[in-house]
């Protein structure tokens, strides 16, 4: 298991690296320049000459680029261009909310999403299922700055149970929890809508397998059959779209953030996006590359633990 | 009887503590979070707004007012000048205390920010000290300042704004690269710490040399969803918040109870700039066929009589040097028409244009397009991000250019930025951001810039702007007011009708009611 892990990690150097080199060329290639994000519209060309020098972005590209490998190897990701602060200080700073709420909505995703998915396959074209599957229709449709919205008029302007300005502090648990609730309700509807459709399609496809109907002859018990015999064979599937999606939220979750005004990994990847800030993007891009291997590779574990026959060593 | 009892005497004991008027204050400011908190960086709304708490100048605006004849005494209490205008010197204040242990604020800290402003490595606003020769200090507490040549208002220079601003030399020193993340000033506020994405927080500066504010803290949040900002708002969360030059939002945020929308100057004047070197609007006839199709009234109806009104000039309204006799071009889409076909373009024509995919400067420029059209021009936008649109404009690639914009409100450095020829984008000496090439003002430009006669000096200005708007180098079109909503106890402790700044300067006197 050990030597297992130890190999995926080692096979991800090479993703690493190739994502790093892909970034680090996007975002000098699309226009735009960050010395003018910092000195403004009236700039004059000496100060903006005077800024690219001070910040490094004047030298040649190979330079910075073996600069940046070296650094980033050493777990050096320097400073902010824009902000001038620490880039590994700014990303733990948010990096707790956004774990939080990925956790969260997957959690809330998987609880609903499975159950509700299973029993849609049990009574398939039936009311039950119809329900299921247009709820989660309209789950998947409505887009977060139109649900989230209404969440927060209702429970935080109306009910006034939640606030609206949704950073937490990291040191203070029911406060971080009570802030938590609204936006990984948002977040994990959506999810369990995923869920429940692929949870469904592939309990289907497992219950008509002819094992389950041996087993249903054998006088098995039929709660058992679906535990048993057809849940655990359905469930790959659904641990692969969990694994994705949870590779999703972290970095996407940017319109929950910002409309529940929650600090996360995405705001900051879209922010620093908007202001060129190179050196902040590229130190972003290593910690999401980072988490979302460790996400797969907790996918693949969580096959081994479904299916002993998935082949570990 | 005895619960009775105890009730009252709890009443009694936190009646008066209800009482106590609140001293936190919170602020909701649309941006993902603060820039450089070092003031020479300071070119965003929401840095600028911030920056103007926590330092002074030499001089200071007065609170509420935008008006360069009203500046007044700041870290210096009063100051002269030679008889050529070219020598200045100014007494500092005693006993202004620096922020945390920084201790007083002395002539060497005065000229080390004021150089630190002036050069491009250290200060976004390096070029508005050109004509600085000298700064050196006479004694503790005298600065003297020479100066290459006259400049229209060196006061305005040394105010509370931009370049202005005046730091600790020993902070700077002592915290490096470190500064721009705890700075340290002499005003009302200070830094005490930043969440990245989440907020500022600024604690009161009780050894303020005006007296201890009375609100002790401030809590300045980055919020940049305007539906988010406004629900807090709404919710208390917030007392005063970043609003939209847009009258249904106005009229909107005034039901709310307990409510004042703030607006006031500097309004940003946006402009189309021609470019004159580039097909077809190296033709006099479509600039003016261009000028014609614009109909003023109609787009401030559209942002909102409230918050915008008609751009009259190339230079914004109330601007030193500002005139509306001018001769600019009235709406008139038939001799616009007539123009056109004069010009060769009898069936219209169309003009492409680079602009960018931030929404209400988008939307204005869908309002211009809507306007062309009925004269038969057809506007070719090529919409791209918005620091792409900074940089492609730049590269003088966008025959016509929409630019929304406030300045120190003195009519040369609009003019000299956007219409004198040293500023023109890639081919100036200079270049800043003079789209159009024209350079048939620059004679008065650099004239009235260094006159001293008042009366000639606005006799230049206006002279200017005649003979831009003669060669259509450009047109106005509205000009748009800051808009702020606060908690009707919240008391600025002045009267709001401008700020340099673009927010509410938050005073020693600011408190709730």
């Amino acid at each position: 298991m050990i030597g297992f892990v130890l190999r995926r990690l080692a096979a991800a150097a090479p993703t690493l690296i190739a994502v790093l080199t892909v970034v680090f060329l996007i975002v000098r290639v699309i226009p735009g320049d960050p010395a003018l994000v910092i000195l403004g519209d009236q700039a004059t060309p000496e100060a903006v000459a005077a800024l690219h020098t001070k910040l490094g972005i004047d030298r040649p590209i190979w330079e910075q680029y073996l600069s940046f490998l070296t650094r980033s190897l050493s777990g050096d990701f320097g400073t902010s261009l824009v902000t001038g602060r620490p880039i590994v200080g700014e990303v733990a700073a948010v990096l707790p909310h956004t774990i939080d709420l990925t956790l969260a909505a997957m959690l809330i995703g998987v609880v609903i999403g499975v159950p509700v998915g299973i029993w849609a396959a049990l009574h398939r074209n039936r009311a039950i299922d119809v329900a299921a599957r247009l709820l989660s229709l309209i789950g998947l449709s409505f887009p977060v700055f139109v649900s989230g919205v209404f969440l927060l008029l209702a429970f935080a302007l109306h009910w006034k149970v939640f606030p609206v300005i949704g950073n937490a502090r990291l040191d203070d648990l029911p406060d971080r929890v009570h802030k938590l609730i609204l936006p990984a309700i948002t977040l994990g509807l959506v999810m369990s809508a995923y869920v429940t459709r692929v949870t469904r399609s592939a309990m289907l496809g497992v219950l008509a397998e002819d094992y389950i109907r041996t087993a249903q002859s054998k006088g098995i018990a039929w709660s058992r059959v679906v535990w048993r015999h057809g849940l655990r064979n359905a469930l790959i599937p659904v641990v692969t779209v969990v694994g994705l999606y949870v590779g999703i939220l972290i970095g996407n979750s940017v319109l929950t953030e910002i409309v529940f005004n929650r600090p996360g990994l995405g705001k900051i990847i879209v922010g620093a996006l908007n202001q060129r800030d190179y050196t902040m993007l590229q130190g972003l891009m290593v910690i999401y590359c980072f988490l979302i291997v460790v996400v797969n590779l907790i996918t693949d574990l969580t096959y081994g633990l479904i299916d002993p026959r998935v082949n570990q060593s | 009887m005895k619960l009775w009892t105890a009730l009252l005497a709890t009443a009694i004991a936190v009646a008066p503590a209800h009482a106590q008027p609140k001293t936190a204050l919170s602020v909701g400011i649309a941006a993902q979070d603060i820039g450089r908190l070092d003031p020479h960086f300071a070119v965003t709304t929401i840095d600028r707004v911030v920056v103007a708490w926590m330092f002074n100048g030499l001089v200071r605006f007065k609170p509420g007012s935008i008006n360069p004849t009203e500046i007044e005494p700041d870290l210096a209490e009063r100051w002269e000048s030679s008889a050529d205008g070219k020598t200045w010197t100014f007494h500092l204040r005693h006993g202004v205390k620096f922020h945390g242990d920084f201790g007083e604020l002395t002539a060497d800290d005065v000229v080390f920010s004021l150089k630190k402003a002036a050069q491009a490595a250290s200060s976004a606003f390096s070029a508005d000290f050109r004509a600085f020769d000298t700064v050196e200090a006479v004694d503790p507490y005298t600065v003297r300042i020479v100066l290459k040549e006259n400049v229209p208002s060196l006061l305005g220079l040394l105010t509370n704004y931009s370049g202005g601003f005046i730091i600790s030399k020993k902070a700077y020193e002592q915290k490096g690269d470190a500064f721009v993340r705890s700075p340290i000033g002499t005003g009302p506020f200070a830094f005490d710490s930043v969440t990245p994405n989440q907020s500022l927080e600024l604690v009161a500066h009780e050894g303020y040399f005006r007296g201890a504010p009375q609100i002790k803290r401030i809590s300045y949040r980055f919020i940049p969803s305007d539906a988010s900002r406004d629900l807090a708002y709404q919710n208390g969360e917030l007392d005063l918040n970043y609003g939209r030059a847009d009258q249904t939002w106005v009229n909107r945020t005034r039901q709310v109870p307990n409510t004042v929308v703030d607006v006031f100057e500097p309004g940003e004047l946006a402009t189309i700039s021609f470019n004159t070197t580039m097909k077809p609007l190296d033709d006099i006839r479509v600039r003016q066929a261009v000028s014609l199709a614009i109909n003023r009234p109609e787009m401030v109806r559209w942002r909102g009589q409230d918050v915008s009104r008609e751009g009259q000039s190339l230079v914004p309204r109330g601007y030193l040097g500002f005139t509306a006799d001018n001769g600019l071009l009235p709406n008139d889409i038939n001799r616009a028409k007539a123009l056109l076909a004069e010009a060769g373009y009898p069936n219209g024509l169309t003009i492409k244009m680079i602009h960018t995919q931030l929404p209400e400067m988008l939307s204005a420029i869908q309002v211009v397009q809507a306007q062309l059209r009925r004269a038969g021009i057809t506007l070719d936008l090529q919409v791209v991000e918005h620091a792409t649109f900074h940089q492609q404009i730049r590269q003088d690639l966008s025959p016509m250019v929409y630019y929304s914009a406030a300045r120190f409100p003195v009519a040369d450095i609009y003019l000299t930025q956007f219409w004198h020829s040293r500023s023109t984008v890639k081919t100036g000496a200079s270049p800043v951001t003079n789209f159009s090439h024209c350079d048939v003002a620059d004679a008065e430009i650099d004239a009235a810039r260094v006159e001293t006669d008042s009366a000639k000096q606005l006799a230049l200005w206006a002279e200017a702007q005649k003979k831009l708007i003669a060669n259509a180098c450009g047109v106005p079109l509205i000009e748009t007011l800051l808009v702020f909503a606060r908690r009707d106890n919240l008391d600025y402790g002045y009267e709001l009708k401008g700020s340099m700044s673009l927010g509410p300067l938050i005073t020693e006197q600011t408190r709730f009611r």
